[in-house]
Protein backbone atom coordinates (compact mmCIF):
# COMPACT_ATOMS: atom_id res chain seq x y z
CA UNK A 1 0.00 0.00 0.00
CA UNK A 2 2.86 2.37 0.92
CA UNK A 3 4.62 1.51 -2.30
CA UNK A 4 1.52 2.39 -4.27
CA UNK A 5 1.16 5.68 -2.39
CA UNK A 6 4.82 6.64 -3.04
CA UNK A 7 4.42 5.84 -6.72
CA UNK A 8 1.29 7.99 -6.90
CA UNK A 9 3.07 10.87 -5.16
CA UNK A 10 6.05 10.61 -7.52
CA UNK A 11 3.77 10.62 -10.52
CA UNK A 12 1.99 13.70 -9.23
CA UNK A 13 5.28 15.50 -8.62
CA UNK A 14 6.59 14.71 -12.09
CA UNK A 15 3.35 15.85 -13.62
CA UNK A 16 3.06 19.15 -11.74
CA UNK A 17 6.71 20.05 -11.05
CA UNK A 18 7.82 21.57 -14.37
CA UNK A 19 4.66 23.56 -14.89
CA UNK A 20 4.84 24.89 -11.33
CA UNK A 21 8.47 26.07 -11.88
CA UNK A 22 7.61 27.81 -15.10
CA UNK A 23 4.80 29.67 -13.45
CA UNK A 24 7.07 31.38 -10.81
CA UNK A 25 6.63 35.12 -10.89
CA UNK A 26 9.35 37.62 -10.12
CA UNK A 27 8.64 40.22 -7.48
CA UNK A 28 10.95 43.21 -7.23
CA UNK A 29 10.52 45.52 -4.31
CA UNK A 30 12.18 48.92 -4.10
CA UNK A 31 12.22 51.17 -1.10
CA UNK A 32 14.34 54.14 -0.04
CA UNK A 33 16.88 53.22 2.57
CA UNK A 34 19.45 54.98 4.62
CA UNK A 35 22.85 54.75 2.97
CA UNK A 36 26.35 55.99 3.51
CA UNK A 37 28.27 57.18 0.47
CA UNK A 38 32.04 57.09 0.77
CA UNK A 39 34.20 59.12 -1.58
CA UNK A 40 37.86 58.35 -1.06
CA UNK A 41 40.32 60.77 -2.59
CA UNK A 42 43.92 61.79 -2.07
CA UNK A 43 44.58 65.29 -0.82
CA UNK A 44 45.42 66.24 -4.39
CA UNK A 45 41.82 65.51 -5.35
CA UNK A 46 42.71 62.33 -7.24
CA UNK A 47 40.32 59.46 -6.56
CA UNK A 48 41.58 56.43 -4.67
CA UNK A 49 40.58 54.10 -7.47
CA UNK A 50 39.78 50.55 -6.41
CA UNK A 51 40.68 51.28 -2.81
CA UNK A 52 39.82 48.59 -0.31
CA UNK A 53 36.99 49.76 1.91
CA UNK A 54 36.49 48.33 5.37
CA UNK A 55 33.48 49.28 7.48
CA UNK A 56 33.36 48.84 11.25
CA UNK A 57 30.00 48.93 13.06
CA UNK A 58 29.66 50.86 16.35
CA UNK A 59 28.95 47.72 18.36
CA UNK A 60 32.12 45.91 17.26
CA UNK A 61 34.95 48.19 16.17
CA UNK A 62 37.45 45.33 16.18
CA UNK A 63 35.86 43.16 13.49
CA UNK A 64 35.03 44.42 10.00
CA UNK A 65 31.28 44.67 9.43
CA UNK A 66 31.68 44.96 5.68
CA UNK A 67 34.49 44.79 3.15
CA UNK A 68 34.41 46.02 -0.40
CA UNK A 69 36.25 47.78 -3.17
CA UNK A 70 35.63 51.33 -4.33
CA UNK A 71 34.98 52.04 -7.98
CA UNK A 72 37.35 53.86 -10.30
CA UNK A 73 36.26 57.19 -8.85
CA UNK A 74 36.90 56.08 -5.29
CA UNK A 75 33.18 55.83 -4.52
CA UNK A 76 31.53 53.19 -2.38
CA UNK A 77 27.98 53.05 -1.02
CA UNK A 78 26.68 50.80 1.71
CA UNK A 79 23.49 50.47 3.71
CA UNK A 80 24.27 50.25 7.41
CA UNK A 81 22.28 48.19 9.86
CA UNK A 82 20.08 50.24 12.19
CA UNK A 83 22.78 50.42 14.84
CA UNK A 84 23.13 53.90 16.32
CA UNK A 85 26.62 55.17 17.03
CA UNK A 86 29.82 55.98 15.20
CA UNK A 87 30.55 53.92 12.13
CA UNK A 88 34.18 53.81 11.06
CA UNK A 89 35.15 53.51 7.40
CA UNK A 90 38.69 52.89 6.24
CA UNK A 91 39.83 53.37 2.66
CA UNK A 92 43.20 51.94 1.80
CA UNK A 93 45.35 51.27 -1.25
CA UNK A 94 49.12 50.77 -1.54
CA UNK A 95 49.64 51.60 2.12
CA UNK A 96 47.90 54.95 1.75
CA UNK A 97 44.49 55.89 2.99
CA UNK A 98 42.55 57.23 5.90
CA UNK A 99 39.75 56.57 8.33
CA UNK A 100 36.46 58.42 8.13
CA UNK A 101 33.58 58.37 10.57
CA UNK A 102 29.85 58.86 10.29
CA UNK A 103 27.52 58.96 13.27
CA UNK A 104 24.00 57.57 13.10
CA UNK A 105 21.77 58.64 15.95
CA UNK A 106 18.88 56.50 17.15
CA UNK A 107 16.32 58.38 15.05
CA UNK A 108 18.40 58.23 11.91
CA UNK A 109 19.10 54.55 12.42
CA UNK A 110 15.40 53.82 12.42
CA UNK A 111 14.37 56.37 9.83
CA UNK A 112 13.16 55.16 6.51
CA UNK A 113 13.91 58.17 4.29
CA UNK A 114 17.12 58.16 2.32
CA UNK A 115 19.91 59.90 4.17
CA UNK A 116 23.24 60.01 2.44
CA UNK A 117 26.39 61.11 4.21
CA UNK A 118 29.23 61.86 1.84
CA UNK A 119 32.72 61.41 3.13
CA UNK A 120 35.67 62.74 1.23
CA UNK A 121 39.32 62.76 2.10
CA UNK A 122 41.47 65.87 2.17
CA UNK A 123 39.29 68.56 3.68
CA UNK A 124 41.80 71.39 3.22
CA UNK A 125 41.60 73.63 0.18
CA UNK A 126 44.84 74.44 -1.67
CA UNK A 127 45.05 78.05 -0.47
CA UNK A 128 44.64 76.99 3.16
CA UNK A 129 47.22 74.28 2.63
CA UNK A 130 49.84 76.66 1.31
CA UNK A 131 49.15 79.27 3.99
CA UNK A 132 49.71 76.58 6.61
CA UNK A 133 52.87 75.46 4.86
CA UNK A 134 54.13 79.05 4.68
CA UNK A 135 53.53 79.47 8.41
CA UNK A 136 55.60 76.41 9.26
CA UNK A 137 58.33 77.32 6.78
CA UNK A 138 58.47 80.79 8.30
CA UNK A 139 59.06 79.14 11.65
CA UNK A 140 62.02 77.23 10.24
CA UNK A 141 63.37 80.39 8.59
CA UNK A 142 63.04 82.21 11.89
CA UNK A 143 64.99 79.44 13.59
CA UNK A 144 67.70 79.71 10.96
CA UNK A 145 67.90 83.49 11.35
CA UNK A 146 68.00 83.21 15.12
CA UNK A 147 71.00 80.92 15.11
CA UNK A 148 72.67 82.91 12.36
CA UNK A 149 72.29 86.09 14.41
CA UNK A 150 73.75 84.39 17.49
CA UNK A 151 76.78 83.43 15.46
CA UNK A 152 77.18 87.00 14.23
CA UNK B 1 55.55 57.03 1.46
CA UNK B 2 54.04 58.06 4.78
CA UNK B 3 52.26 55.32 6.72
CA UNK B 4 49.04 56.80 8.17
CA UNK B 5 47.55 56.22 11.59
CA UNK B 6 45.57 53.04 12.06
CA UNK B 7 47.38 51.02 9.40
CA UNK B 8 49.92 49.21 11.55
CA UNK B 9 49.60 46.99 14.61
CA UNK B 10 50.39 48.61 17.96
CA UNK B 11 53.53 46.53 18.37
CA UNK B 12 54.98 47.76 15.09
CA UNK B 13 54.30 51.41 15.94
CA UNK B 14 55.92 51.02 19.37
CA UNK B 15 58.92 49.28 17.81
CA UNK B 16 59.10 52.16 15.33
CA UNK B 17 59.23 54.70 18.16
CA UNK B 18 61.91 52.69 19.95
CA UNK B 19 63.99 52.42 16.80
CA UNK B 20 63.59 56.10 15.97
CA UNK B 21 64.57 57.07 19.53
CA UNK B 22 67.70 54.92 19.31
CA UNK B 23 68.73 56.39 15.95
CA UNK B 24 68.00 59.93 17.17
CA UNK B 25 70.14 59.34 20.25
CA UNK B 26 72.98 58.06 18.06
CA UNK B 27 72.70 61.08 15.76
CA UNK B 28 72.64 63.54 18.68
CA UNK B 29 75.69 61.91 20.23
CA UNK B 30 77.56 62.30 16.94
CA UNK B 31 76.37 65.88 16.61
CA UNK B 32 77.51 66.66 20.17
CA UNK B 33 81.07 65.75 19.19
CA UNK B 34 81.19 68.65 16.78
CA UNK B 35 83.06 71.71 18.03
CA UNK B 36 80.07 74.06 17.55
CA UNK B 37 76.83 72.23 16.67
CA UNK B 38 74.88 75.51 16.83
CA UNK B 39 76.81 76.79 13.85
CA UNK B 40 75.01 74.28 11.65
CA UNK B 41 71.53 75.15 12.88
CA UNK B 42 70.66 77.70 10.15
CA UNK B 43 71.39 75.12 7.48
CA UNK B 44 69.51 72.41 9.37
CA UNK B 45 66.47 74.67 9.82
CA UNK B 46 66.37 75.61 6.14
CA UNK B 47 66.74 72.01 4.94
CA UNK B 48 64.02 70.94 7.38
CA UNK B 49 61.76 73.55 5.80
CA UNK B 50 62.59 72.22 2.33
CA UNK B 51 61.90 68.65 3.42
CA UNK B 52 58.61 69.70 5.03
CA UNK B 53 57.42 71.56 1.94
CA UNK B 54 58.63 68.88 -0.46
CA UNK B 55 55.72 66.61 0.34
CA UNK B 56 53.35 69.27 -0.99
CA UNK B 57 54.90 69.20 -4.46
CA UNK B 58 53.18 66.45 -6.42
CA UNK B 59 54.49 64.98 -9.64
CA UNK B 60 51.97 63.14 -11.82
CA UNK B 61 53.19 59.66 -12.75
CA UNK B 62 50.17 57.99 -14.41
CA UNK B 63 48.15 56.21 -13.17
CA UNK B 64 49.09 57.81 -9.87
CA UNK B 65 51.12 60.73 -8.59
CA UNK B 66 54.03 60.99 -6.24
CA UNK B 67 55.41 63.79 -4.12
CA UNK B 68 58.97 64.91 -3.57
CA UNK B 69 60.72 63.22 -0.67
CA UNK B 70 64.08 65.09 -0.52
CA UNK B 71 65.51 62.62 1.97
CA UNK B 72 68.61 62.15 -0.18
CA UNK B 73 69.23 65.89 -0.37
CA UNK B 74 68.72 66.18 3.39
CA UNK B 75 71.17 63.37 4.04
CA UNK B 76 73.83 64.72 1.68
CA UNK B 77 73.74 68.25 3.09
CA UNK B 78 73.04 67.52 6.76
CA UNK B 79 74.81 64.25 7.57
CA UNK B 80 73.97 63.22 11.12
CA UNK B 81 71.56 66.14 11.45
CA UNK B 82 69.38 64.58 8.76
CA UNK B 83 67.51 62.13 10.95
CA UNK B 84 66.42 64.63 13.64
CA UNK B 85 65.55 67.13 10.90
CA UNK B 86 63.38 64.57 9.12
CA UNK B 87 61.73 63.61 12.40
CA UNK B 88 60.73 67.24 12.96
CA UNK B 89 59.59 67.64 9.36
CA UNK B 90 57.48 64.47 9.53
CA UNK B 91 55.85 65.66 12.74
CA UNK B 92 54.73 68.89 11.10
CA UNK B 93 53.61 67.06 7.94
CA UNK B 94 51.45 64.75 10.05
CA UNK B 95 49.98 67.49 12.24
CA UNK B 96 49.34 70.05 9.51
CA UNK B 97 48.39 67.96 6.50
CA UNK B 98 47.73 64.44 7.72
CA UNK B 99 50.70 63.08 5.75
CA UNK B 100 51.60 60.07 7.84
CA UNK B 101 50.41 59.90 11.41
CA UNK B 102 51.38 60.54 14.99
CA UNK B 103 51.29 56.88 16.03
CA UNK B 104 53.36 55.99 12.97
CA UNK B 105 55.83 58.86 13.37
CA UNK B 106 58.60 56.54 14.56
CA UNK B 107 58.06 54.08 11.72
CA UNK B 108 57.97 56.86 9.14
CA UNK B 109 61.11 58.43 10.60
CA UNK B 110 62.92 55.11 10.12
CA UNK B 111 61.47 54.54 6.64
CA UNK B 112 62.57 57.96 5.38
CA UNK B 113 65.35 58.91 7.80
CA UNK B 114 67.55 55.83 7.52
CA UNK B 115 67.85 56.19 3.71
CA UNK B 116 68.81 59.83 4.32
CA UNK B 117 71.66 58.75 6.60
CA UNK B 118 72.68 56.15 4.01
CA UNK B 119 72.63 58.81 1.28
CA UNK B 120 74.88 61.04 3.37
CA UNK B 121 77.30 58.18 4.00
CA UNK B 122 77.33 57.27 0.29
CA UNK B 123 78.05 60.83 -0.75
CA UNK B 124 80.96 61.09 1.67
CA UNK B 125 82.50 58.03 0.02
CA UNK B 126 83.18 60.08 -3.12
CA UNK B 127 86.40 61.43 -1.61
CA UNK B 128 88.18 64.24 -3.39
CA UNK B 129 87.02 64.11 -6.95
CA UNK B 130 86.00 66.40 -9.73
CA UNK B 131 82.58 67.80 -10.58
CA UNK B 132 81.61 64.69 -12.51
CA UNK B 133 82.34 62.46 -9.53
CA UNK B 134 80.32 64.74 -7.27
CA UNK B 135 77.43 64.65 -9.72
CA UNK B 136 77.48 60.85 -9.98
CA UNK B 137 77.56 60.37 -6.22
CA UNK B 138 74.93 63.06 -5.76
CA UNK B 139 72.64 61.35 -8.26
CA UNK B 140 73.18 57.96 -6.65
CA UNK B 141 72.54 59.37 -3.17
CA UNK B 142 69.38 61.25 -4.17
CA UNK B 143 67.88 58.45 -6.25
CA UNK B 144 69.07 55.68 -3.97
CA UNK B 145 67.43 57.27 -0.93
CA UNK B 146 64.07 57.28 -2.73
CA UNK B 147 64.34 53.65 -3.77
CA UNK B 148 65.52 52.55 -0.33
CA UNK B 149 62.66 54.41 1.35
CA UNK B 150 60.20 52.83 -1.09
CA UNK B 151 61.57 49.39 -0.22
CA UNK B 152 61.28 50.04 3.52
CA UNK B 153 57.76 51.42 3.07
CA UNK B 154 56.62 48.40 1.07
CA UNK B 155 58.16 45.99 3.57
CA UNK B 156 56.49 47.69 6.56
CA UNK B 157 53.09 47.94 4.88
CA UNK B 158 53.10 44.34 3.69
CA UNK B 159 54.36 43.05 7.05
CA UNK B 160 51.61 44.91 8.86
CA UNK B 161 48.85 43.95 6.44
CA UNK B 162 45.66 43.13 8.40
CA UNK B 163 44.13 39.73 7.78
CA UNK B 164 40.81 41.21 6.67
CA UNK B 165 42.33 42.95 3.66
CA UNK B 166 42.83 41.43 0.23
CA UNK B 167 46.58 40.90 0.33
CA UNK B 168 46.94 40.25 -3.38
CA UNK B 169 45.13 43.46 -4.31
CA UNK B 170 47.20 45.49 -1.86
CA UNK B 171 50.47 43.99 -3.08
CA UNK B 172 49.50 44.79 -6.65
CA UNK B 173 48.76 48.41 -5.68
CA UNK B 174 52.11 48.64 -3.89
CA UNK B 175 53.78 47.30 -7.03
CA UNK B 176 52.23 50.10 -9.09
CA UNK B 177 53.41 52.63 -6.50
CA UNK B 178 56.92 51.15 -6.56
CA UNK B 179 57.07 51.60 -10.33
CA UNK B 180 56.01 55.22 -9.89
CA UNK B 181 58.98 55.68 -7.58
CA UNK B 182 61.45 55.08 -10.43
CA UNK B 183 60.82 58.45 -12.15
CA UNK B 184 60.83 60.13 -8.74
CA UNK B 185 64.19 58.56 -7.96
CA UNK B 186 65.57 59.90 -11.24
CA UNK B 187 64.15 63.37 -10.51
CA UNK B 188 65.52 63.49 -6.97
CA UNK B 189 68.86 62.15 -8.15
CA UNK B 190 69.03 64.93 -10.72
CA UNK B 191 68.00 67.51 -8.10
CA UNK B 192 70.76 66.43 -5.72
CA UNK B 193 73.35 66.26 -8.51
CA UNK B 194 72.39 69.78 -9.66
CA UNK B 195 72.46 71.27 -6.17
CA UNK B 196 75.80 69.61 -5.47
CA UNK B 197 77.13 71.10 -8.70
CA UNK B 198 75.96 74.59 -7.75
CA UNK B 199 77.29 74.34 -4.19
CA UNK B 200 80.63 73.12 -5.47
CA UNK B 201 80.99 76.41 -7.33
CA UNK B 202 79.50 78.87 -4.85
CA UNK B 203 80.18 77.33 -1.41
CA UNK B 204 82.18 74.08 -1.43
CA UNK B 205 82.32 74.15 2.36
CA UNK B 206 78.71 73.05 2.49
CA UNK B 207 79.68 69.74 0.85
CA UNK B 208 82.33 68.80 3.37
CA UNK B 209 79.75 67.11 5.49
CA UNK B 210 78.46 67.79 8.97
Amino acid sequence: MWAAARAAALATALATGPSAALSHAAIVQAAPVQAVAVHATYDTGEPMAEAQITVFAPDNPAEPWLRGIADGEGRFVFVPDPIPGRWAIQARTAGHGAMAYVTLDAEAAEAAPLVVAAIAGGGIDPLQRWVMAAAVIWGFVGTALYFRRRRG
Amino acid sequence: MHVPDGFLPLGVTLAGYAGAAAVTALCLSRIARRPDPRADMPRVAMLTAAFFAGSLIHIPVPPTSVHLLLSGLTGVLLGWFAFPAILVGLFFQAVMFGHGGITTLGVNALVIGLPALAAGALFRLRGAGGPARDAVFGFAAGGGAVLLAAGFFAAVVIAGLPAHLDGELERRAIGVLALAMLPLAAIEGAVVASIVGVLRRVDPGLLRGV
